[in-house]
């Protein structure tokens, strides 16, 4: 779900870890376990593979040890800010065929991008070339999904302004939904440049807010599992 | 001036590929990756609301980041 999607969506070009969201029930946690042996996966951090930590919305992390992915990092989480619940995500997941009958699938881009809505300074860079990417992709025959998809996610004032010159019609029924859409139809790349930043930064707080309780949890699990 | 300009050529190029084939000069790079002795461990990322539970384990052997760009960085 984090960097090989975005590796997959044209947003990177390499990620050495690997993060998988899951449902978190007691089969799909069996089946995860045993996968996690195949790579002599170790746990390196609270907290432990549970689905009552996962359901809260922590991660699990591991680290490999299998030759073929030696010291590469699997973290595991279900319940992510803003994401919809994992059986919509599942529902709509995009897949791919690597050639030698493995299927991998992986986030929608939409939901991607809710994910990637974090506190992180690396994180909105990849939002944008997510956007960016499926753009090039297919602009020369959108359908009004992913025009409105565009215009409701996109993070480059120069290219939102271009959408709304094509597609202003749609771009105008957006304006309530995205307050920045206002100075995007007047062309002015200046404030719909501040709009972004100020969106960025309102998401990046929730995300911070969002966090405080759950990493109260972490430390208290730190302090616990440190005990004499 | 058109969006294009203000992206790099090499993205452009990216971009335009499909995920099955991004999928497979990932791997390429990946395979390089590792042949030149790159290391699979994350650095700590400070900004993760993961870093505290996980400092007392990851160590950056290289100081970089988990998603990279290979090809511009010249690696």
């Amino acid at each position: 779900m984090g960097g090989q999607a975005c590796v997959l969506y044209g947003a990177a070009e390499f990620s050495r870890d690997t993060d998988l969201a899951i449902l978190a029930e007691p089969d799909n946690l069996d089946r995860l376990k045993a996968a996690l042996d195949d790579l002599r996966a170790e746990r390196i951090a609270v907290p432990p593979l549970e689905s009552t930590y996962l359901k809260r919305g922590h991660g699990v992390h591991f680290r490999c040890h299998h030759p073929d992915a030696d010291r590469m990092r699997i973290d595991v989480m279900s319940v992510m800010r803003g994401v919809a619940p994992f059986p919509d995500l599942w529902a709509r997941r995009a897949s791919i065929s690597t050639g030698d009958d493995v299927m991998i699938d992986f986030l929608s881009l939409p939901d991607l991008v809710q994910a990637k809505k974090t506190q992180r300074d690396k994180d909105w860079p990849l939002i944008r070339r997510l956007v960016e990417a499926n753009y090039f992709q297919n602009r020369n025959s959108p359908s009004d999904e992913q025009i409105t998809f565009w215009l409701t996610e996109c993070r480059t004032a120069q290219l939102l302004i271009e959408l709304a010159d094509n597609h202003g019609n749609i771009a105008a029924t957006l304006a309530g939904k995205r307050p920045l859409i206002e100075f995007v139809l007047k062309g002015d790349e200046k404030r719909t440049t501040e709009g972004l930043e100020s969106e960025e930064k309102h998401e990046r707080e929730a995300d911070r807010l969002y966090w405080l309780p759950l990493k109260k949890e972490l430390e208290q699990m730190r302090h616990e599992s440190y005990q004499p | 001036m058109k969006i294009e300009d203000t992206i790099d050529d090499e993205w452009l190029e990216w971009y335009q590929m499909t995920p099955a084939e991004r999928w497979r000069e990932s791997q390429k790079l990946w395979s390089f990756f590792i042949a030149t002795g790159g290391s699979l461990d994350p650095e700590p990322d400070t900004q993760s609301p993961f870093n505290d539970a996980l400092m007392s384990g990851a160590v950056p052997a290289d100081g970089r980041s988990g998603v990279r760009v290979v090809r511009r960085s010249g690696v």
